[in-house]
């Protein structure tokens, strides 16, 4: 009875509240970002799905509405007669290389850094100029110390080997691998370290008080604070290492030597040196459903809503 | 004793660790400090130590590369981009986080997979779209600071908003509530309480879009021209000249690279404590 007496006002006054409510939703404010990212990403990406069906090039790119319509050939072209494949198996066996090797540097990097020592802080800070220095720098430094005579081959002829080019040839795809380790680890360690933070206090007591020693600590206690974190930064390394144009260009240069023509810088070589526009968006369309899966893994792995209970 | 309880790995692995990763990050930026201050042939020949000390190198690669303009450009649309973005992700996020409407949770989604669409997918139909468009309004598009700026602020917000959106969910919804009652319009709530209040977030998103517009190399190469080129495209003109030159400048090079990053490392540097908990907070660089 009094649970209907209560109930009843609020039954009543609700829909009014809402309605007010949803007058004065300030929906325009979305419109300045909506309207770019519109005008900037999503129209270019019809556009692009539009020219990867078309015959163009530097002459009909002026017209390019008028352009010659191809259908699926330049995907054709892209698939059986340019590098495309082997573009997309340099990219991926890159990308996957570089996830898995800066995984255990930077969880190692996290644990040893979680227990509080002098000079911690001095310490975490190195371990972050990697992650802050912009490619571009990063690319330059590594092109110097990798010159045919620069200091790492110096260096490694002191100890008696001799390694030769490592800006081409070969050895190029392993200097890409390198350099891209060497920048990208501290995205690993940054994630690994939230998810230490998380980790109970009371668990170290109790794990010391077990008298578990510091493997099985870390394998059964610790561990599974860090699978959520370390995931889901694996999954983002893994996307800037396949998309990553910046590194391949400012350490090679285009157009890349055959062993690091990595996808896109083959879809950029193809637009602005080769001017095959139609033939690139087509190889720029195939580098999409390459990071489809990686794409909707992260988003399964975001929390869209996390503190919003009442959705 | 109670700091021992904590300790995750064994002392003797916990130290090779560090000394380990603090000379693996630390060798190639020791190298690059030295080498910037060392003659071009003490670098070509791979010298770690400079033999003889070249500190005029910082002079005078303001002559021997167009650095100081590609500066100026880096720091001018860099700069606007910092703050328009930051401007157009706290309302964006405001709406998102405080709203209910339709298509909500589609937007939040596109938020996120926007984020990892390739640039080099974009550039292409960018570069035609402002081609089109200077076409259709007769006026110059490529070349100007205005299609960097354009573009950069774009493509950083999307993170931005993220950003925005995990910071603003922790802020109580009552302030603004009260604030409503009391009969403040949106506007005046978002600049007069959400922004004052949310300034750390702010601070993440702005630096965000800053290193976005500075850091980039893909867009700047095609949409600039020698007079807008930006610190990123200069320094790398500058360093494939090298390559097949009679005298390669290389301790000039390292001078301009070193240069380049000083403003990225003194932004981080003042402002490392958001930085990193508003980076993991967001899941993303």
């Amino acid at each position: 009875m009094t649970i209907a007496k209560v109930a009843a006002p609020t039954a009543t006054t609700k829909p009014p509240a809402i309605r007010r409510q949803r007058r004065q939703r300030p929906l325009w404010m979305l419109a300045p970002g909506g309207v770019l990212i519109l005008v900037v990403i999503v129209v270019p990406l019809l556009v692009a799905l539009w020219i990867s069906l078309l015959d163009l090039d530097q002459y009909t790119i002026r017209e390019w509405v008028h352009a010659p319509f191809l259908g699926v050939k330049n995907y054709v072209e892209a698939v059986t007669d340019s590098d495309l494949l082997h573009s997309v198996w340099l990219s991926v066996f890159y990308a996957v290389l570089v996830t898995v090797v800066t995984t255990p540097i930077g969880i190692a990097a996290a644990l040893a850094t979680q227990q509080a020592f002098r000079g911690r802080g001095l310490v975490r800070s190195v371990f972050l100029i990697p992650y802050v220095l912009p490619a571009f720098v990063v690319g330059t430094i590594w092109r110097t110390i990798l010159l045919p005579d620069g200091f790492a081959n110096q260096t490694l002829g002191h100890v008696g080997i001799h390694p030769g080019l490592w800006l081409n040839g070969p050895k190029s795809f392993w200097a890409l691998v390198l350099v891209q380790i060497w920048a990208s680890w501290p995205l690993i360690y940054l994630l690994a370290l939230a998810g230490l933070q998380s980790v109970d206090p009371d668990v170290h007591e109790a794990a010391a008080l077990d008298g578990a020693d510091w493997w099985s600590k870390l394998w059964h206690i610790i561990a599974p604070y860090l699978r959520g974190p370390v995931g889901l930064a694996m999954i983002i390394a893994f996307l800037h290492n396949v998309n990553n144009f910046t590194l391949p260009f400012v350490l090679f240069g285009v157009p890349a030597p055959h062993d690091v023509e990595v996808l896109p810088v083959l879809t950029y070589v193809e637009s602005f040196q080769n001017f095959r526009f139609g033939l690139s968006a087509a190889m720029a369309v195939c580098s999409l459903v390459l990071v489809a899966i990686p794409i909707i893994a992260y988003l399964r792995a975001v929390r869209l809503d996390t503190g919003d209970k009442h959705e | 004793m109670n700091k021992e309880v904590n300790r995750l790995l064994p002392r003797p692995l916990q130290v090779a660790v560090l000394v380990l990763l603090v000379a693996f990050v630390g060798g190639p930026v020791l190298y690059m400090v030295l080498a910037s201050i060392n003659s071009d042939l003490g670098v070509a020949a791979g010298e770690f130590f400079p033999r003889t000390f070249e500190p005029a190198n910082y002079v005078r690669i303001w002559s021997t590369a167009d650095l100081g303009k590609g500066l100026a450009n880096s720091l001018l649309v860099a700069g606007v981009t910092a703050l328009a973005c930051g401007l157009a992700s706290v309302s964006t996020a405001y709406v998102l986080v405080r709203y209910k409407f339709l298509g909500r949770l589609t937007i939040l989604r596109g938020l996120l997979a926007l984020q990892s669409i390739p640039g080099t997918l974009l550039l292409l139909p960018v570069f035609v779209l402002y081609a089109s468009l200077a076409n259709i309004l007769e006026i110059t598009i490529i070349g100007t600071r205005w299609a960097l700026f354009i573009t950069y602020l774009t493509f950083a917000l999307p993170f931005a908003t993220w950003v925005m959106v995990t910071y603003l969910r922790g802020l109580p919804r009552e302030l603004d509530e009260a604030a409503r009652v009391d009969g403040a319009s949106s506007w005046r709530i978002l600049t007069r309480i959400v922004v004052p209040l949310s300034w750390p977030g702010l601070v993440v998103a702005c630096i965000f879009a800053f290193l976005l517009g500075w850091n980039d190399v893909l867009f700047a190469s095609v949409l600039t021209n020698p007079d807008t080129r930006t610190a990123a495209v200069a320094l790398q003109v500058f360093g494939s000249q090298q390559e097949g030159g009679a005298i390669p400048v290389y301790g000039q090079l390292m001078a301009a690279a070193l240069i380049c990053a000083i403003p990225v490392v003194v932004l981080y540097l003042a402002f490392q404590r958001f930085l990193v908990s508003g980076l993991t907070a967001g899941g993303v660089k």
